[in-house]
């Protein structure tokens, strides 16, 4: 579904990936984890097309993305919910999730969408009529991700999306992550809780200094000796 | 007293006009972070084109309203898709850069019509010029309190149109969070064309609306860049609500300043206003309404 190949990412002058390949096939949910300035933002801004790669080239679905602007990435499918949630603050919580249903394709499922997130998450029900910056972090997360899936993707991409929450909320919003999975949608995390993603997820890459240094299943990973002793301290 | 009602009325009156030209500015600034300081001569241009328009073919100003909008929202479209929007793809150029810009195409779009129409004062003599009714002892203008009907219905479609339409929320949410935009799939670059345009025709359209009541000059556009600018700042920068209000409260306070100060200190008032709500209310009246 999704390739990554080769890219070069930089910033100015500056480098921040280097020669980064994944592959991400339908209905996975694959999980890319690092410590913080791994470069994991870096490759989702990329593959949604708000960074250009110097080298290589992104494919989502068979097609080149190397010419697409940004904003037509969420058209061809990919929901991307960014880190820190940059939710739209003076909006209420239903117009922000009208917001992720602007494409075509989404906007004829509108209502249709608002109830299926509205039963997923009945907390944001219950605050629609709220300003999206007067929530609470936790709701706030609801709301991001809720507004990813209006957009009824193909493929979810999530931005550390534990990052800031409560541990019971963290536990909450990996078990929402893999309900969202397992009705079909394609899932691409990026995590610093390594931990957690890695029980959770089908397939795991890891991204240090902006190089993918490890790869595999989650369960295998969770058993490797260097990621025991760098990620998850045991 | 009879004395105080007309000087609020008529402060009222005008006010809503400025709020509808400020509110054209806002939502530029919203979605460009810039100060539009060719925004005033954009107000000058379409009273001009409701001169025209009244002077050679004899439409009525507020029937012109149908052709000055258009007319500025197309202008607006091409100003900033062919000027500034050039500009921000140039890097290692400072935002200030593009509010340079505008002084420029200020600059332009006043000598042109100093070029055109000469320096002199112009008016337009309607049928109901100078007329006007009376509530208890206080006589409204006519002119003015049709411009004042038709500022508002404005101003609430305008509102519908950034509450209940995608293109509307797509603008709110460009000013909001300009990168969380593009990922919901908005073409923020399309959207810095469409607000450009909208704007300039919001100022057209207050523009028309003055000419029946004032008189235009290719110089005219300075006072309602200064006007603007006060009310955007006394609204909160980027809030639709806010120009209004602070629209209101400029028409009130200069009309007040004019009745029991003097008329040459009227834009005084106006300044005073702005000195003390950038002393004591930075955030303008936005920030009273959230903490």
């Amino acid at each position: 579904m999704l390739r990554v190949n080769n890219i070069d990412v930089y910033y100015g002058e500056v480098q921040a990936l280097w020669e980064v390949s994944l592959q991400v096939s339908e209905g996975e949910y694959v999980a890319l984890l690092g410590a913080n300035g791994a470069g994991k933002t870096t490759t989702l801004n990329t593959i949604s097309g708000l960074l250009r790669p110097k080298k290589g080239n992104i494919e989502f679905l068979g097609q080149d993305l190397s010419h697409v602007p940004a904003y037509k990435t969420a058209e061809m499918g990919i929901a991307h919910v960014p880190e820190a949630r940059r939710l739209f603050p003076e909006m209420t919580v239903e117009e922000n999730l009208i917001m992720g249903s602007l494409p075509k394709r989404a906007k004829e499922k509108r209502k249709e969408s608002m109830d299926w997130i509205f039963t997923l998450f009945p907390r944001l029900k219950e605050r629609r009529h709220q300003e999206a910056g007067t929530l609470s972090g936790g709701e706030q997360q609801m709301l991001a991700i809720g507004r990813g899936l209006m957009l009824r993707p193909k493929l979810l991409m999530l931005d550390e999306p534990s990052l800031g929450l409560a541990p019971f909320l963290v536990d909450e919003v990996f078990k929402i992550i893999k309900k969202i999975n397992e009705e079909g949608i394609t899932i691409l995390l990026v995590e610093q809780n390594v931990m957690h993603a890695l029980n959770s997820c089908t397939k795991a890459y890891i991204l240090e200094s902006g190089r993918i240094t490890l790869q595999g299943r989650g369960k295998d990973l969770l058993s490797n000796e260097h990621v025991r002793e760098a990620y998850l301290g045991i | 007293m009879s004395l105080f009602w007309q000087t609020l009325i008529c402060g009222l009156l005008l006010g809503g006009v400025y709020a509808l030209i400020a509110i054209g500015m806002t939502l530029i600034m919203g979605v460009m972070k810039i100060i539009n300081l060719a925004h005033g001569a954009l107000v000058m241009i379409g009273m001009y084109i409701t001169y025209v328009c009244f002077h050679y073919w004899g439409i009525d100003p507020y029937i012109a309203i149908f052709i000055s909008m258009p007319a500025l929202f197309f202008l607006g479209c091409l100003i900033q898709k062919y000027s500034i929007n050039v500009l921000i793809g140039k890097e290692s150029i400072l935002p200030e850069n593009q509010v340079l810009l505008t002084v420029g195409i200020m600059l332009v779009l006043t000598e042109t019509m100093r070029l055109i129409f000469g320096s002199d004062y112009k008016s337009v003599h309607t049928s109901y010029t100078g007329t006007s009714f009376f509530i208890g002892d206080v006589s409204v203008s006519i002119p003015m309190a049709i411009s004042f009907v038709i500022a508002m219905v404005f101003t609430y479609a305008l509102h519908i149109f950034l509450t209940k339409t995608d293109i509307g929320r797509s603008i709110r949410a460009t000013a909001q969070d300009k990168e969380a935009a593009i990922l919901m799939g908005v073409n923020t670059n399309k959207i810095t064309i469409v607000t450009f345009g909208l704007g300039s025709a919001l100022a057209a359209a207050g523009g028309t609306l003055l000419v029946p009541i004032y008189y235009l000059f290719p110089d005219i556009g300075h006072a309602f860049v200064a006007k603007s600018f006060i009310i955007t700042i006394l609204g909160g920068m980027g809030s639709t609500m806010g120009a209004l209000f602070g629209g209101l409260t400029l028409g009130i306070a200069e009309s007040f300043g004019a009745t029991y100060i003097s008329m040459e200190l009227k834009d005084v008032v106006g300044f005073v206003i702005f000195i003390i709500v950038l002393l004591f209310l930075p955030g303008g009246f936005k920030s009273l309404t959230k903490r």
